[in-house]
């Protein structure tokens, strides 16, 4: 693995570096021109260059400072990034229905950025000390506990994108540190059901007719949390302890995997009657749109619609820098964020959206490259941990606005406009950087 | 543990980067297939995005009287759009705006902010609708000094024949929030003039048109490049109604000539129940409700929407006589032939009830008593029949119960008898029989009702629900929508009652009070009547149904003038106007006649 010979002994990755600004100058060309139209395109700009400045600084900070500082402190990581989320609900402001930020004089921060840093960083630090147990089914539960306070806090904002980023970054962590593919897919299982229970409901609140059904309006109510919702939990714990008894009757087999069935699917069950709570009705919308995108056709459905519009009719070669006519007529909402890729696709074309893809890749293997010669398994995990993030938001941003997956709002990692962000994926790449400088061959 | 060690473990983070790829892969597909397979759609999808549209409305489907009169059509307005090629200093905007909003006649202000909207939205807006020639041609000279500013014409509306059938067919109106709501998927915009009443509103979707626009390409700024398209509108669908126009021009004619302020004057074909004229005074210039701007200020529209013809009441008067008359010729008592003294007057113990012939008919039996329409003989005939059978007869004429004619509001009138009393729990005197035996009392009756009620006994006892809209025609003839005459009840009677009935209308036009309707060629049976009315000058009804010697009865007429004091006179001359009209090949009427005959002499 070591033996890449591209690698050189450079204190500095300056490739990776290299990669990262030219993502950044074809962000910063589709936000200039995607906010031409808008009223605020200056204010917007300027942010934009001072963040990408913040970042770089922040980069060199982190890339110089040694990481495995992160990994001794690791308990103050954790408070740190636990204190910063739930003041939010003391000093945050609420924004588009969600208390995500902190409003600054000058700016605004979305604290969950760099919790999620820290999120991964206190993982890392889990998985490299408890590496020989994390098979054990303990001891995944217990690196899962660690997540639960974010899980909780970032629920309670609500930031359901937030949540639908992290989630596979820590599976994947689990998974590549060793965990036991069982243990794992029991616990994608429950948050399957979590995420399963919500959109049922979802659906019967916006299809009123169907709830006519005595079932469907029993299974509504079950929600309530009223008597019907205890009889329901008990009814499943029978009923796997009856099948269980009916199975063993015709052949032994543990108990283990009947009350494991029944404390997951009341474990999900429970978790999903907490967020069908959280749930804004705004919210319920863009649930709406991945259940039927047809029925919101000038909606968030017409949104995406006008999005692939964008991308399709870029072609080849695209209109040209500044001469999309889709995004900048403002057909495309959000045009400098989360749809920043529906404005390369129409003015730069197949060859832009291609550009961006492969710089992603190259990124990718790069940090792939990095965790090889990683000289701990502390920094291969920050490795770990942030190769799925950067899969993430590529598989859920290009997803979304491709077609695949219901609308989100996750921004494409240092292409969209977004102050915390771009901050957050420097330290990111700084962070990457210590890893790399630090790498086992050099010293 | 070394990390060495641990190496192989960590294979699954390649695993990790597997999927990487395959998404990768799967998104470049995905990719290829919108930017390179299907570009041509996307292109074409987002080209459509970068036009926009100005409005033309299209003309609206004519209505068109049986006999081919357009009673409505459209002539074209002009309407001026600002297309904000360059923009002008807040100093030249003052100026045209002051320009703009005297020659187009609208507010200085609201043309100020139009033209400012424009420029800083960089889009062409409407700055002035229906304009006339006059306001456009004093514009095409500002046009020189401003270039940006274009007229684009418009079909509006237009009605030649101004208040006439005007209840019938309606007037136009800005389209309100209501309308919009049950609209706005059928291609309205937000200023569109849609029917507010009457067929206008009725059969609006039918004659509304396909409007036609000015589709324009905008830059990737918004801003207007150039003219792409313009689209002609698609005119409506034509309304051809059942009213002829000869028929409805005299009653018009004849309503406008009374020197009385209101009247409705009906006639239906009553073998089908087609309304072949509506006329009611007043009526209310339609035009003026969707004329030029520069005369709205002058003419603000006086809406008459009291639809008399349909909604006002009036007690039948003298005209009821023919329902009394048929409840004694079908019950037999007293017999035809009975004759009845009339001194003037009738003495019903407590209470002396009036002839309105003061001097007294003398000895009068059913004929002569309906042709000279003596209220003594009815008053006598009445006490025979008994009240009952004649609010039964009444009853099944009609009377009491809307026609289920299509006009909105329709007004069910009045009918009072024993039976009516009873169920009500209260007495019934012999007053009362004498006043329901001569349409006075309680009974009160809507012009239509009464038209219906004429039809139905010329053409024997059919009664036929009124209609006005023959047909629906597509501009290339197809027919959308055609009415048929539907019965809605068929009273029967014995053919000896209709056989004595008919020559008693008769004798009210050979010599009764109907003589001076006599129009030679013709057979004319009708009846006056002269509602008493406390308030005022009475009202005087003519109802009557014409026919050539061994035909049908081609017309009946129903003339309501309100204070026209004797049915003989002013109700009358309407009614043979519209007779006249219907058969006009007849036109002489007997006077002229004997004019004529003098001069010969």
């Amino acid at each position: 693995m070591m033996q890449s010979g591209t690698i050189k002994k450079k204190v500095f990755d300056w490739y990776l570096f290299y990669f990262v600004i030219a993502l950044v100058i074809i962000g910063s060309i589709a936000i200039i021109s995607s906010t031409y139209m808008l009223p605020a395109q200056s204010r917007i700009i300027r942010t934009h260059f001072i963040a990408l400045f913040i970042g770089i600084a922040f980069m060199s900070f982190f890339g110089i400072l040694n990481y495995q500082i992160f990994n001794d402190q690791w308990k103050y990581i954790y408070a740190l990034s636990i204190i910063v989320l739930a003041g939010l609900f003391i000093f945050g402001s609420v924004e588009k229905g969600a208390r995500s930020w902190y409003r600054l004089t000058f700016f605004s921060i979305q604290p969950s950025e760099f919790a999620r840093i820290g999120l991964i960083l206190t993982m890392s630090s889990f998985l490299e000390r408890n590496l020989n147990r994390i098979s054990e089914f303990f001891y995944l539960f217990l690196g899962l506990l660690i997540t639960f306070p974010f899980m909780f806090l970032m629920l309670k904002q609500p930031d359901f994108s937030g949540i639908l980023i992290t989630i596979p970054v820590i599976f994947s962590m689990f998974y590549v540190a060793g965990a036991s593919s069982f243990h794992v897919s029991i616990f994608l299982s429950y948050v399957f059901l979590s995420s399963l229970f919500p959109l049922l409901w979802t659906a019967i609140v916006l299809n009123p007719s169907l709830s006519d059904n005595f079932f469907i309006s029993i299974f509504f109510e079950l929600a309530d949390l009223g008597w019907n919702t205890l009889i329901f939990i008990i009814l499943i714990a029978f009923l796997s302890f009856a099948t269980w008894k009916v199975l063993n009757y015709f052949k032994r087999i543990s108990g283990f995997y009947f009350a494991g069935f029944a404390v997951v699917l009341i474990a999900g069950f429970l978790t999903g009657v907490f967020i069908k709570h959280q749930i804004k009705s705004y919210q319920y919308k863009r649930v709406q749109v991945f259940l039927d995108p047809a029925k919101d056709p000038k909606g968030a459905g017409y949104n995406l619609l006008q999005a692939r519009i964008a991308i399709g009719s870029g072609g080849f070669t695209g209109k040209g820098i500044f001469s999309g006519t889709q995004s900048r007529l403002g057909f495309v909402p959000e045009r400098h964020t989360d749809f920043i890729l529906s404005v390369v696709g129409e003015e730069l074309g197949f060859v832009g959206i291609f550009l961006v893809m492969g710089l992603y890749a190259i990124i990718m293997y790069r940090i792939k490259t990095i965790s090889d010669l990683a000289r701990d398994n502390y920094g291969y995990f920050i490795c770990v941990g942030f190769f799925s993030l950067f899969f993430s938001y590529f598989l859920i941003n290009f997803g979304m606005i491709l077609g695949f997956l219901p609308v989100a709002g996750v921004p494409l990692p240092l292409l969209s406009y977004g102050g915390s962000n771009m901050v957050s994926i420097f330290i990111i790449i700084g962070l990457l950087q210590s890893v790399y400088s630090r790498r086992y061959s050099i010293t | 543990m070394s990390l060495i060690e641990s190496k192989n473990k960590f294979d699954r983070f390649n695993f990790l980067l597997g999927a990487f790829y395959f998404v990768f892969v799967i998104f470049l597909i995905k990719v290829v297939n919108m930017q390179i397979i299907k570009h041509k759609y996307y292109l074409e999808l987002a080209e459509r995005n970068r036009t926009q549209v100005i409005n033309q409305s299209a003309p609206r489907g004519k209505i068109i009287s049986s006999d081919n009169v357009v009673l409505a059509s459209n002539k074209p307005s002009y309407s001026l759009i600002y297309f904000p090629e360059r923009s002008y200093s807040s100093k030249e905007i003052d100026k045209i705006s002051f320009y703009l909003a005297r020659y187009t006649n609208s507010d200085i202000k609201k043309i100020k902010k139009i033209i400012e909207r424009a420029i800083s939205s960089q889009k062409p807006l409407k700055v002035a609708g229906n304009l006339g020639v006059n306001s456009i041609i004093r514009i095409s000279e500002l046009k020189n000094l401003f270039p940006g500013f274009q007229q684009i014409s418009e079909a509006v509306r237009y009605y030649p024949y101004g208040a006439w059938i005007s209840h019938l067919i309606g007037y136009m109106g800005k389209i309100d929030s209501t309308q919009w709501s049950n609209y706005y998927s059928f291609g309205y915009s937000m200023d569109s003039l849609v029917g507010k009443t009457g067929i206008e509103k009725m059969y609006e979707k039918y004659l509304k048109g396909r409007d036609g626009g000015l589709y324009m390409e905008v830059d990737n700024r918004g801003r207007l490049i150039r003219i792409v398209d313009t689209q002609e509108g698609e005119a409506g669908n034509d309304i051809i109604l059942t009213l002829n126009f000869k028929m409805q021009e005299a009653a018009e004619k004849a309503l406008s000539e009374l020197p009385y302020k209101k009247g409705a004057a009906i006639a239906l074909d009553p073998y089908s129940g087609k309304i072949l004229a509506y006329a009611v005074k007043p009526g209310f210039d339609l035009n003026s409700f969707v004329d030029y701007s520069e005369d709205k200020k002058e003419s603000s529209p006086d809406i008459k929407e009291f639809n008399i013809g349909v909604q006002g009441t009036y007690p039948p008067a003298s005209t009821f006589k023919i329902i009394t008359s048929i409840a004694i010729l079908e019950s037999g008592k007293p017999h035809y032939d009975e004759k009845f003294f009339c001194p003037g007057f009738f003495d019903a113990g407590n209470r002396v009830f009036k002839c309105w012939e003061k001097k007294g008919h003398k000895y009068m039996d059913l004929k002569n008593g309906l042709a000279n329409s003596c209220d003594v003989y009815f008053y006598n005939a009445a006490l025979k029949v008994g009240p009952l059978e004649i609010e039964k007869t009444a009853e099944q004429f009609g009377f009491g119960e809307k026609t289920e004619s299509p006009f909105p509001g329709e007004n069910s009138g009045h009918v009072f008898g024993p039976k009516k009393r009873a169920m009500k729990k209260s007495y019934w005197f012999i007053g009362d029989t004498l006043n329901l035996a001569i349409g006075q009392g309680e009974t009160l009756v809507t012009p239509m009702q009464m038209a219906v009620f004429i039809s139905a006994i010329a053409s024997r006892g059919l009664i036929f629900k009124p209609y006005y809209v023959d047909k629906i025609v597509k501009k290339n003839g197809d027919v959308i929508l055609e009415n048929f005459p539907k019965i809605k009840k068929k009273v029967k009677l014995k053919e000896e009652t209709w056989e004595k009935l008919y020559e008693a209308l008769g004798e009210v036009v050979s010599s009764g009070t109907g003589q001076a309707m006599k129009i030679s060629g013709l057979e004319i049976f009708g009846k006056t009547g002269t509602a008493q009315n406390p308030h005022g000058k009475d009202h005087a009804w003519f109802v009557c149904f014409a026919k050539k010697p061994k035909e049908d009865p081609k017309v009946a007429v129903a003339v309501l003038v309100e204070h026209g004091e004797h049915g003989s006179t002013s109700a009358l001359s309407v009614a043979k106007s519209i007779v006249k009209a219907a058969y006009p090949t007849n036109i002489s009427d007997g006077k002229e006649e004997n004019i004529q005959a003098v001069v010969t002499e």
